[in-house]
């Protein structure tokens, strides 16, 4: 069906009406947005697209959007970084050429040496770099280390890397807990009671989600009650 | 990394990051990853339910930002740049992912299997004919829509020329007249248009 016979064909009809996305979206510079501005009055065609477009562009905005939580993610960006880093330390250098010399042999003999001296460093650099990695970290990861407790602190829990912010405050709000640290490498978060409520019941609040992978007490039970 | 002024702009924060970045500062590329995280992983988050893929996707960006810093030279915006290679590497990563819900073309679903009568909001009709449109004319579209980027921004970002560019949204739109009766009237009244 033709709306608008007298702009339809014409090069400025297609040329606005590849424009109008941004048009819509704002992003136009102002001498293209005013030509738009004066074709669009007159072109039905146009107005029609125009409408398309700002619906399709209300309809994806209105889409409900997830945030998540960076800092995990973070960590294990960190944590490949550290091997790239590590192993281009580590990389063999590239082979070296022979040296155009007039005696053949000579060349030979000082591209073994050299490649056995480089040998020896690769060796020993790597015997160095495992020695520091040793003795820096230990090889296991505990939650429950004897790391001094932060302030407050009676409950640590760990969360799925895919948990959602909105829904991390709305399982802390529920057990009455907030953050007072982490997380730590290991994901791990120090919480403190926001209430009365007592450490078993905000355990037991915690524990009821999938999303909690682990909660555990950081204070003795009392024999009975457990006010924290 | 040099400390920036309170009232420098985003850009040139960006800038003086992505700086720091090209000479190995590893606090730098954690600023720029958490100023940056929000924005990719809604964006992404259109494509994939997943957030492990999210994730998957953002890392493997920001390693490539890592190891490419030093090459860059400022004929873009970095965030342009950035969203460039994570683009590249959604596309790739998608690909990869043999059972997406991405259709190659829209004869691939020749029946609609939403009946277009019913009282189905406008919205669910929207989503249902984004997740038909073929990748890259679904990219383009959310680019232009959802992250607010200009035909020149999309053009760097995808490394395409803006008319790729134009005829991607040209064709997502026509599907998506097809597909949406209810937004802007039938296949029947499509009017020729731009080719």
């Amino acid at each position: 069906m033709t709306h608008n016979g007298r702009f339809e064909n014409s090069v400025e009809h297609q040329e606005i009406s590849a424009l109008i996305p941004w048009y819509v979206n704002d992003t136009l510079a102002d001498t293209e947005r005013q030509r738009v501005d004066a074709h669009v009055g007159s072109c039905a065609v146009c107005r029609e697209d125009f409408a398309l477009h700002k619906r399709i562009l209300e309809g994806i905005n209105a889409q409900p959007a997830l945030d998540y939580m960076p800092v995990a993610s973070l960590k294990r960006l960190q944590a490949r970084l550290d091997v790239a880093q590590a192993q281009a330390a580590t990389a063999p250098l590239p082979p070296i050429e022979p040296s155009r010399s007039d005696v053949p042999w000579r060349g030979w003999m000082a591209a073994s040496i050299a490649a056995m001296a480089v040998a020896i460093g690769l060796l020993a650099a790597d015997r160095w770099v495992q020695f520091e990695v040793r003795s820096k970290q230990p090889n296991y990861r505990t939650v429950t280390t004897s790391i001094p407790r932060p302030p407050g602190e009676v409950i640590r829990a760990v969360f799925s890397p895919s948990i959602t912010l909105v829904e991390l405050q709305t399982i802390l709000d529920e057990a009455q807990l907030k953050i007072v640290s982490g997380p730590t490498e290991a994901g791990v978060y120090s919480l403190a009671s926001n209430s009365t409520l007592t450490v078993r019941s905000s355990l037991a609040l915690l524990r009821r989600h999938s999303t909690v992978r682990f909660a555990e007490g950081t204070l003795p039970e009392p024999e009975s009650g457990n006010s924290p | 990394m040099t400390p920036l002024a309170k009232n420098s702009s985003p850009k040139e924060r960006d800038s003086a990051l992505l700086a720091a970045v090209a000479a190995g500062d590893r606090r730098a590329l954690e600023e720029l990853y958490l100023s940056y995280h929000r924005r990719l992983a809604r964006f992404l988050s259109r494509f994939t339910p997943r957030y492990e893929n999210i994730e998957e996707i953002i890392n493997d960006t920001f390693m490539v930002v890592w190891q490419n810093a030093k090459d860059f030279r400022n004929a873009s915006q970095v965030s342009t740049w950035v969203i460039g290679i994570a683009y590249r590497t959604a596309l790739k990563s998608f690909r990869r992912q043999k059972n997406h819900n991405v259709a190659h073309s829209l004869e691939d679903y020749p029946e609609q299997s939403v009946d277009p009568t019913s009282d189905t909001e406008v919205h669910d009709w929207l989503k249902h004919g984004l997740s038909r449109l073929p990748m890259e004319q679904r990219l383009t579209l959310e680019l232009a829509y959802h992250m607010g980027h200009s035909l020149e921004e999309i053009a760097v970002i995808t490394d395409c020329p803006v008319g790729t560019v134009k005829a991607r949204m040209f064709h997502a739109r026509e599907k998506l007249r097809q597909y949406l009766p209810a937004l802007g009237g039938g296949p029947g009244e499509s009017p020729a248009r731009i080719g």
